[in-house]
């Protein structure tokens, strides 16, 4: 039996940044890892080399409920054709995929770490 | 579970998407598995105010 056919006219990607992948046709895994440190600070210090990935978030499981139903999937592709006449995508970034073609198991991960640094108020309550 | 699938044409026409980001997904196409997972954490001490103390760097 006929697996799918991915057919698209026009794709336009503005921008493909931080490891992040286009694939045009079939694959049979895909599997991608993103961690960042995103720090939001109310002046602008670039300290070159600071941060480090020893934080909990980074070590942490991710719990991802098992699959216990039995399910039988009968698939049949009487016409396999998808169609798609234009996708335009302004970003694509930190480790995600845009694919068109068929797949077969997609293990996607991201972990962030957030920190905000603010300046110190001064108590305007006198 | 009994699971029957019947593929026939599928047409779309536009798709605009403003970002795909941070372990996200745009597939035209088939899959068995699909298996996305993100965590993020901003607990009360990553909120830091006074003086820009620069983050311990790696190792």
């Amino acid at each position: 039996m006929l697996s799918r056919l991915s057919s698209v006219q026009h794709l336009r990607v503005n921008i493909n940044s931080f490891s992040s992948v286009i694939e045009i046709g079939d694959s049979t895994f895909v599997n991608s890892f993103s961690r960042a440190l995103a720090v939001q600070r109310e002046e602008e210090f670039f300290y070159g080399s600071e941060g480090n990935y020893n934080y909990p978030v980074f070590k942490e499981p991710i719990r991802i409920p098992p699959l216990i139903e039995n399910v039988r999937i009968n698939r049949q592709n009487i016409n396999p054709v998808i169609n798609v006449s234009c996708i335009r995508v302004i970003g694509n970034a930190a480790a995600s995929v845009i694919h068109i073609g068929s797949t077969c198991h997609i293990h996607l991960e991201s972990r962030i770490k957030h920190i905000r640094q603010l300046r110190e108020r001064e108590n305007t309550q006198t | 579970m009994e699971y029957h699938v019947y593929n026939r044409e599928l047409c779309v026409g536009t798709i605009k998407v403003t970002g795909v980001a941070s372990s996200s997904m745009i597939l035209v196409g088939d899959t068995e598995t699909i298996q996305l997972s993100s965590t993020f954490d901003t607990p009360a001490e990553s909120l830091i105010i006074g003086p820009f103390v620069p983050i311990t760097p790696q190792g």
